[in-house]
């Protein structure tokens, strides 16, 4: 861990091996989606070299890990149930009981969403899609798209009004 | 276990030695100056309590340095909490809040003549804001010297390290207002000096939390 503070990529490469089955599997059992796993086995990975200088040397390297996956699993798990929000308002928008009812209308009016998706300016659907369908916060976004945190909330917003605008 | 070259990539072109941040402890000696000059500034700027001649300079200053350090220690245990895998077990949580919140109330008593010393019926309320006022102003600069702090670290629970740090804040407030203030009777120690320790926790959770979302 001292020499990754050093800042030695084959120090990473070596904490990757000695931790990631561990991590993936403590993951794992808390998600119990494979996929998901992988996915936040990557992010904790990433979270840790942001964090990197929380670690203080001397102490074991474990407990500081694990408590970073941890964070991202829940991180995860608050962004999973803000997309299960935002699915269930997008399918009260396009009447979810309507779908229910009739397939034939519910395909028409998911294609409904996606052209009005299509329709929204690129960099606001991609800031509507990474908040409301993927779950990452506004901060994650700004750090991603390399943007101001108040520019990523007003692409996210103005991009939703955008597509209620084309779903009336 | 290797690790996929994507992530590899991201991490090799951002990878700069990066210094580790000293233990806790240690950072929390930064708000020791600033301790000081809160203790010091309150009977400075306003005057030290007129009884202090009856229950002796040691009393009344031995116990407001005493809350001063206990503050700085609940800000060092706010710093333990903000640094990944050295959360405190929510048991230890709720007893450094409690054993916090307990010393302005058993402070007054002990630094005082007695238990039921009260302001004038007429003066109640003027003298219960200004303490709450005088508190929680000058609690403000060690809650943002410990807000910055806590927040070069990476608290996973933001509100917990929050809470912490502002009530070690609001601890090191009262304890330079104890220098000024003479009253011990209950509801002036519980609306103005408990009051003010709390309101300044709040403070800590949202500025926790707020630092958390940038």
């Amino acid at each position: 861990m001292c020499e990754y503070l050093a800042g030695r990529i084959e120090a990473f490469d070596g904490l990757y091996a000695a931790l990631g089955t561990r991590l993936r599997a403590y993951l794992l059992s808390l998600c119990r989606d494979s996929s998901v796993a992988d996915d936040l086995l990557q992010e904790t990975f990433l979270q840790m070299h942001r964090s990197r200088r929380t670690y203080q040397p001397g102490r074991p390297v474990a407990p500081w890990v694990f408590a970073i996956a941890r964070h991202v699993f829940l991180m995860h798990r608050r962004g999973s149930a803000r997309r299960v929000r935002f699915l269930e308002r997008v399918a009260a928008a396009v009447g979810a009981d309507d779908m229910m009812r009739d397939d034939r209308r519910a395909l028409a009016d998911v294609d409904a969403v996606r052209r009005a998706l299509r329709a929204v300016p690129a960099d606001q659907r991609r800031a509507l899609v990474l908040h409301h369908v993927e779950g990452w916060s506004f901060a994650e976004i700004a750090d991603r798209l390399g943007i101001r945190l108040n520019a990523a909330k007003t692409r996210a917003f103005r991009g939703m009004r955008r597509m209620r605008e084309q779903l009336k | 276990m290797s690790a996929p070259n994507a992530l590899r990539d991201l991490v090799a072109r951002d990878l700069a030695p990066a210094r580790p941040l000293a233990p806790p402890a240690v950072r929390a000696l930064a708000l020791v100056p600033i301790a000081a000059a809160i203790v010091a500034s309150v009977p400075a700027l306003y005057e030290l309590r007129p009884d202090l001649p009856s229950i002796g300079a040691l009393r009344a200053f031995g116990f407001s340095i005493a809350q001063a350090i206990a503050g700085v220690a609940i800000v060092a245990a706010a710093l333990r909490e903000s640094v990944p895998g050295r959360q405190w077990p929510l048991a230890q949580v709720i007893a450094l809040v409690a054993g916090g919140l307990l010393m302005p109330l058993l402070l007054p008593g002990l630094a005082a003549q007695a238990f039921d010393v009260a302001p004038p019926p007429a003066g109640a309320v003027p003298v219960g804001v200004a303490c709450f006022r005088t508190s929680a102003l000058a609690a403000l600069p060690a809650l943002a010297a410990s807000a910055l702090l806590s927040a070069r670290a990476f608290p996973l629970r933001p509100a917990v390290a929050g809470a912490l740090y502002g009530l070690g804040a609001g601890l090191i407030a009262d304890a330079g207002l104890r220098l000024w203030c003479e009253f011990s009777a209950p509801a002036h120690v519980l609306a103005a000096h408990l009051g003010a320790v709390i309101l300044s926790m709040a403070l800590g959770v949202a500025a926790a939390l707020v630092s958390r979302r940038r």
